[in-house]
């Protein structure tokens, strides 16, 4: 199609709707691979393959190696490694190869394992063609590329670094060509009048950029959508951003267009370099550049074929582990039931990896305390607005929008002033306050006079940051309230404005949180007197990847709000009458208390104990101490994985270890976060309870006789289950390809946008996923990259029918993206969801 | 005024002053011969030096400045040794465990301690040879450090503009020993600034000499357009930059104050100081305000700081120049190790409402208010005898106090008692200014030269303009002007590329083999297990 190449934005509009179809779809297709990448204020886990859901996984990973060299498995290398160390073993290889029905064998895999792998090669852009045809110096073209828009993009989606901002109303690509037409810094081969002429005589339609550069270009049609899948791989931190905000965009109701504008300025530099070199007479399209993309498909079917024997190594490596863990939990199934009675306490943790851990020395430490697994942000669908302050923030999984603001300016009626409508007016002064010292600071005609006057201030700082501290975890949600005004006590907790306006529609959404929870309504009397519901958050000093240690499923924050705001919810008469109402009925002598797990610390924060009523406190009391030991043991545990083996035995010595590590401006391996994740299973406590899941496990506990209609696993396959594939395939693809989906070393990070990402050292690509810290100690990786191997005590049948209606389930189990395996409790066995249907796994 | 000659050390006293070299020298040795990383040493050096710098120079409390063996102790000399040695300490400590496990980590200990050796040489030293040589061994040991990613292309391109302007300076430097030494016959320091001031007029050897003094110093102090390699090096672990922007960059100043009766001498130099410091300043301080990322943007605002210090220099505010030294080094040290922490400032700022941009009569209500409490400020501490009358150039820096502290005296809505708050703060700030000054000049004044009017009326121009620019772009920020200014401010005013291009077409670096995803993927793909 040839459309003029000036455009007025309206007539744009209508240019790119009458795109032909196939032209429309490429370029959907392209950005529909992109995930999206969160900032790091509310740094989620995301499945960086998300966009390839649809595809089976080494389809995706072939496709992958074409396009962007990257790949989905171990290296041989790395495969040879758990060989030696006798991990891998011929049984796991041999039950891979039935697995897939390979006809590969044994031996083949063993002599793949030693022999040098084949990278995968990636079909080449021209940016790359023009390096190896006419290298600028001193660096790379790819590099200059990359850093041009990586510079722009940065700017335009500042989101707090920069005083004078970029201009955004022109659009992404519009201000890009600005910009670009503006840079005298570029070694154009043009002379820089006939470069600005290029740059604006390109179209002002991102679609319409894309059908013409593609046509000048003469991409055949049957490579069209691979290579714009390409270009985005290769400003794929920017690409998750915009896939971020289309994300958002989506989340609300309407969308977003900028990943298309970036997948037009990356196609733009294409063709900017081929007419510049061109001017210079190498011409870049010659020999069959554009026929490698028209062939595209079959170098995907090459490298898939290449893969074959990567696949079978993964899911031998993978079985390694299914094995003994399907033995255990058989070994568990076969157990008699224990008979029931009522527990002193009830202690509800987050499905996070961590819990697991301490939920075992929970459990050990006072056999009065029942534990249960239950996502972090308890089922309640909200944002949260500290009194008197301008932000609301979401505390739920990304995959949700936020329907309820909490917020401790929410009080009950008759009461006295809250703290949000007391304190509002100071608060916002005392930041008013702040900001007028912040501006003193970084005011361009002020930054002189401050460093004069201010600056010998800063010798104390830095002692006082340089030497040890053990100061618990700050809330900074507290700023520029009065000391004193501690958010911690009962007076101030956060709340859903239901609980006092409606009581009825808070008890409703109650009861879906508490049915979800495992307690159906008439279940009431199962409740125990004190019920500890318990969030978590991490606790890192000078971390710019600090929410990625928080709860992800309260959006990358602490569990805190969500906990504190159930806890109220279910406290509130009015709300316990209606429940009663409900069918409901929660025993009078129960009351629940919200918590905070410290998982750098492993200690557990109670808060608004002051609501305990007295007949409580005996229990109260007992609880403290066994979460005093709890501490204790998990820190113990987690000791040796930290490089404090030597204080194992000395539990003072660790606990003020790890506080002070948990202050430390100078720590980069805080702790280790979800690191080794590798299996979810969703089953009752009691199919665990005697297993060491060495803190590599999610724990949902589930229980499905109590499951009518199956709707509560309905919940759990299509949100836990896929939180957990997210936050497990991020690891995995962080650990494999850190280039790529991760983001690089700690020692060169550099905040971009104030909270937008991060650059390793001067600029590059925005880069997203885990710091090489998260997952490595120096030595070796601490995360093995293994997809998640669920475990589901559920019928068959229900299963199934689960898997049939929901397509995002059907393509993580169906396409290999995760691992599906069901507990029997009436016969006992293991069974794996095959391709075919269900297969025993291990059998009594 | 004269420089007098600095007697003889005592021998006790000399060794002090030697001990925090020698102690790291040798603590720098065994760590290159220690195969493990040498943290324990480093920080028992570390400390030990920080310890003996204080004592020689609380010695001095008691005893009078000296020198001995080619170095020198005065107050101006232990002020920023102290400072170098409780920034390297806090330097040593912070890196033990940020690279931790890191590959190269034991080369890295040994690098790090000496270059602060070598910096307390420079920092010490009597002996203008001695100081150019040290001065060079700091560069040296700190490009280790610099390209201790040697596999990462970008950080061997800032290195490598590093070492070209770098060595540049040194033939200044090194030139400029050969001329003055012939021209005076001693490269002792005090001796030679005595000659200088003693000669009827100064030789015209020591005045080329002066002028390449001049011209390293802007060289080595990141001077435009030789900025590039300071801003690019976030190519290196953040302790390196702490410790380049708070103990190596500006040594440039040091080396001005402590050769400043020398300088002074020479109009032209300090003209040329003013100038190429004001213009700095003001264009980087700009450029500054447009960075996207923290490092970046604490590199340029350091390129501003310094082109200040040097335009203080230019002034004969040499006491200023050296509280603009260590109070800079201070707060820069903690920057870049706090770095980390911008997420968590940018989340405290969005709990208050998005700033609205100030309106042009609350700008100029506030400087009117910001004159007023300055002046204030100026007058009480004169009545109180604190302060002499002000020198016209002190005027200019009281000028430019008052346009600084205006974004404090905004209206605040929130009646008397803000209003207080504001006006108390502003006088506050002035008065530790106008304090400092008085009490630094009592100590710390090296050289009394009057500075020339037009170097004068250029800085109090030039900043009267970044402050009406800064004001117009605040309160029309999308206006014409901001629009207009913005692409070229952005790109830096393009000043490093062209320079760059020149660099790299007179001195190319070597063809980099390694390709950069080699660097991060290194790390996993050779030791998964």
């Amino acid at each position: 199609m040839n459309a003029p190449a000036h455009t007025t934005p309206d007539h744009a509009a209508a240019m790119a709707e009458a795109l032909p179809h196939a032209m429309a779809q490429a370029i959907t297709q392209a950005c529909d691979r992109i995930a999206p990448t969160w900032p790091l204020d509310q740094f989620i886990a995301v499945n960086p393959y998300w966009g390839w859901l649809s595809s089976p996984a080494p389809q995706a990973a072939a496709a992958l190696g074409a396009l962007a060299g990257t790949r989905l498995t171990l290296s041989r290398a790395a495969f040879a490694g758990h060989w030696a160390a006798g991990r891998l073993n011929v049984a796991h290889l041999q039950a891979a190869i039935q697995r897939q029905g390979s006809q590969t064998t044994a031996d083949e895999l063993i002599r793949a394992m030693q022999s040098p792998q084949p990278a995968p090669r990636a079909l080449p852009l021209l940016t790359e063609r023009l390096q190896a045809l006419a290298p600028a110096t001193p660096l790379p073209w790819r590099d200059i590329v990359t850093h041009q828009i990586s510079q722009h993009c940065a700017a335009f989606f500042d989101a707090g670094q920069a005083r004078w901002t970029m201009d955004r109303s022109p659009g992404l690509l519009a201000s890009w060509q600005r910009q670009l037409a503006a840079d005298r810094g570029l070694p154009w081969r043009r002379h820089p009048r006939d470069m600005a002429a290029a740059i604006a005589a390109l179209p002002s339609d991102p679609a319409t950029l894309i059908s013409q550069a593609l046509d000048a270009l003469a991409v055949p049609a049957a490579g069209r959508a691979h290579y714009l899948s390409a270009l985005l791989l290769s400003i794929n931190g920017w690409a998750a951003w915009c896939a971020f905000e289309r994300w958002q965009a989506r989340l609300a109701g309407g969308d977003d267009q900028q990943i298309v504008h970036l997948l037009a300025i990356r196609l733009a530099w294409e063709l900017l370099l081929r007419d510049d070199a061109a001017s210079a007479g190498t011409a870049l399209t010659g020999d069959g550049w554009a026929a490698q993309w028209q062939h595209a498909d079959a170098e995907i079917a090459r490298q898939r074929t290449e893969q074959a024997v990567d696949w079978l190594l993964q899911d031998a490596l993978e079985i390694a582990y299914q094995q003994p863990l399907c033995s255990s939990l058989l070994a568990a199934l076969q157990q008699p039931a224990p008979t029931a009675t009522r527990p002193e306490v009830q202690a509800v943790f987050c499905i996070d990896v961590r819990s697991e851990v301490f939920r075992r020395a929970l459990e050990a430490a006072s056999p009065g305390i029942a534990t249960r697994g239950f996502a972090g942000f308890f089922g309640l669908p909200i944002a949260y607005s500290p009194a008197g302050s301008a932000l609301t923030r979401p505390q739920l999984p990304g995959l949700l929008a936020p329907a309820i603001t909490v917020s401790e300016a929410n009080t009950e009626p008759g009461a006295e002033k809250g703290l949000g409508q007391a304190l509002a007016d100071r608060r916002q002064g005392a930041l008013a306050w702040r900001q007028r010292w912040a501006d003193l600071r970084a005011a361009a005609a002020s930054g002189f006079s401050f460093v004069e006057t201010c600056g010998l201030a800063y010798g104390p700082k830095l002692l006082k940051d340089t030497l040890p501290s053990s100061a618990p975890a700050a809330r900074w949600e507290d700023t520029g309230l009065e000391a004193g005004a501690h958010t911690t006590e009962s007076a101030h907790r956060p709340r859903l404005p239901q609980a006092s306006t409606d009581p009825v529609a808070a008890a409703r959404l109650a009861a879906g949180i508490l049915n979800a929870m495992g307690f159906p309504p008439g279940s009431g009397s199962d409740f125990a007197p004190l019920v500890m519901l318990a969030g978590h958050g991490s606790q890192t000093a000078n971390n710019p990847h600090a929410a990625g240690l928080d709860c992800g499923a309260c959006g990358g924050q602490t569990g805190e709000v969500n906990a504190r705001a159930l806890a109220d919810l279910l406290n509130t008469p009015a709300v316990r009458t209606a429940l009663s109402a409900q069918g409901m009925d929660i025993p009078e002598d129960t009351h629940f208390l919200p918590a905070l797990h410290n998982t750098t610390t492993d200690e557990v924060q109670l808060f608004d104990t002051e609501a305990v009523p007295p007949t409580l406190r005996t229990a109260l009391e007992a609880l403290r101490a066994a979460l005093q030991a709890a501490g204790q043991r998990a820190r113990a545990e987690r000791a040796p994985s930290l490089g404090l083996a030597h204080l194992v035995h000395d539990a003072p010595a660790l606990e003020s270890s790890l506080r002070e590590r948990a202050n430390d401006w100078a720590q980069v391996r805080p702790e280790w976060g979800l690191a080794d994740n590798a299996a979810f299973i969703v089953a009752p406590r009691q199919r665990t309870q005697g297993l060491n899941l060495a803190g590599r496990s999610f724990l949902h506990d589930y229980d499905w006789r109590r499951d009518a209609g199956f709707g509560v696993l309905t919940l759990i396959m299509t949100a836990p289950m896929v939180v957990t594939n997210w936050i497990n395939l991020q690891y995995h693809a962080s650990a494999l390809d850190n280039r790529r989906y991760g983001s690089g070393n700690k020692l060169l990070h550099n905040v971009v946008g104030g909270r937008v990402g991060v650059f390793e050292g001067n600029g590059g690509d925005l880069r997203i996923g885990l710091p090489l810290q998260s997952l490595h100690d120096g030595e070796k990786l601490r995360h093995t990259p293994l997809r998640l191997s669920v475990f589901i005590e559920a019928p068959r049948a229900a299963i199934d029918a689960i898997i049939e209606q929901h397509a995002v389930v059907r393509d993580l189990v169906g396409n290999g993206w995760l691992h599906l395996f069901r507990l029997d409790g009436d016969h006992p066995a293991v069974e794996r969801r095959a391709a075919q249907g269900w297969e025993a796994a291990a059998a009594a | 005024m004269t420089p007098e000659l600095l007697p003889p050390l005592p021998l006790a006293q000399a060794l002090l002053l030697l001990s925090p070299i020698a102690t790291l020298t040798l603590a720098a040795l065994l760590a290159a011969r220690s195969a493990a990383p040498a943290w324990g040493l480093a920080r028992g050096a570390s400390s030990a030096a920080l310890l003996l710098s204080l004592a020689s120079a609380l010695m001095l409390l008691f005893v009078p400045a000296g020198q001995a063996w080619g170095l020198r102790i005065d107050a101006i000399g232990a002020t920023v040794l102290l400072l170098v040695s409780f920034v390297g300490w806090c330097i040593v400590r912070y890196s033990q465990t940020y690279l931790q496990a890191e590959r190269g980590e034991a080369r890295f200990v040994a690098w790090l301690l000496t270059t602060l050796a070598a910096v307390l040489v420079v920092v010490t030293s009597n002996h203008l040879l001695l100081l150019a040589l040290a001065w060079m061994a700091t560069s040296f040991a700190l490009h280790r450090l610099l390209t201790f990613f040697a596999d990462r292309p970008a950080a061997q391109v800032a290195a490598h503009k590093k070492f070209v302007v770098g060595r540049v300076a040194d033939v200044c430097m090194l030139a400029a020993a050969g001329l003055l030494y012939a021209a005076f016959g001693t490269l002792q320091i005090d001796q030679l600034l005595q000659a200088a001031a003693l000669a009827p007029a100064l030789p015209m050897l020591a005045q080329v000499a002066t002028l390449l003094v001049v011209v390293a110093v802007l060289l080595k102090t990141a001077q435009l357009p030789f900025h590039g390699w300071l801003i690019q090096v976030m190519e290196a672990p953040t302790p390196v930059s702490a410790l380049l922007h708070a103990g190596v960059v500006n040594l440039g100043g040091y080396v001005l104050i402590r050769l400043a009766p020398l300088i002074a001498e020479l109009p032209l130099a300090m003209g040329l100081l003013v100038a190429a410091g004001t213009l700095t300043a003001v264009i980087a301080a700009l450029v500054m305000t447009t960075r996207i990322s923290v490092k970046v943007m604490l590199a340029w605002s350091t390129t501003a700081q310094m082109g200040f210090m040097v335009m203080q220099c230019g002034l004969g505010l040499w006491e200023m120049a050296l509280l603009h030294l260590v109070a800079h080094s201070l707060y820069k040290a903690h920057c870049f190790l706090a770095a980390g922490g911008t997420v968590r400032q940018t989340q405290v700022r969005q709990l208050a409402p998005a700033a609205v941009p100030p309106s042009a009569s609350a700008l100029l209500l506030g400087a009117l208010a910001s004159l007023v409490m300055t002046g204030a400020a100026m007058l009480a501490l004169q009545a109180a005898g604190v302060s002499s009358p002000a020198t016209p150039a002190l005027w200019v820096m009281g000028g430019i106090l008052t346009l600084a502290l205006v974004p404090l005296l905004q209206p605040t809505g929130q009646g008397a008692t803000g209003l207080l708050k504001v006006a108390g703060s502003a006088f506050v700030l002035a008065g530790i200014y106008f304090g400092l000054h008085a009490w630094l000049a009592s100590w710390a004044s090296p050289a009394a030269q009057a500075p020339g009017l037009p170097g004068t009326l250029l800085v109090a121009v030039a900043f009267a303009a970044l402050f009406l620019l800064q004001s117009a772009l605040a309160t029309q920020p999308r206006g014409r002007l901001a629009a207009r200014l913005y692409p070229a401010f952005y790109g830096g005013l393009f000043l490093d590329e062209k320079f760059s291009r020149f660099v790299f077409r007179v001195w190319p670096l070597r063809p980099l083999s390694a390709h950069p995803s080699a660097a991060a993927a290194a790390p996993l793909s050779t030791t998964q297990a």
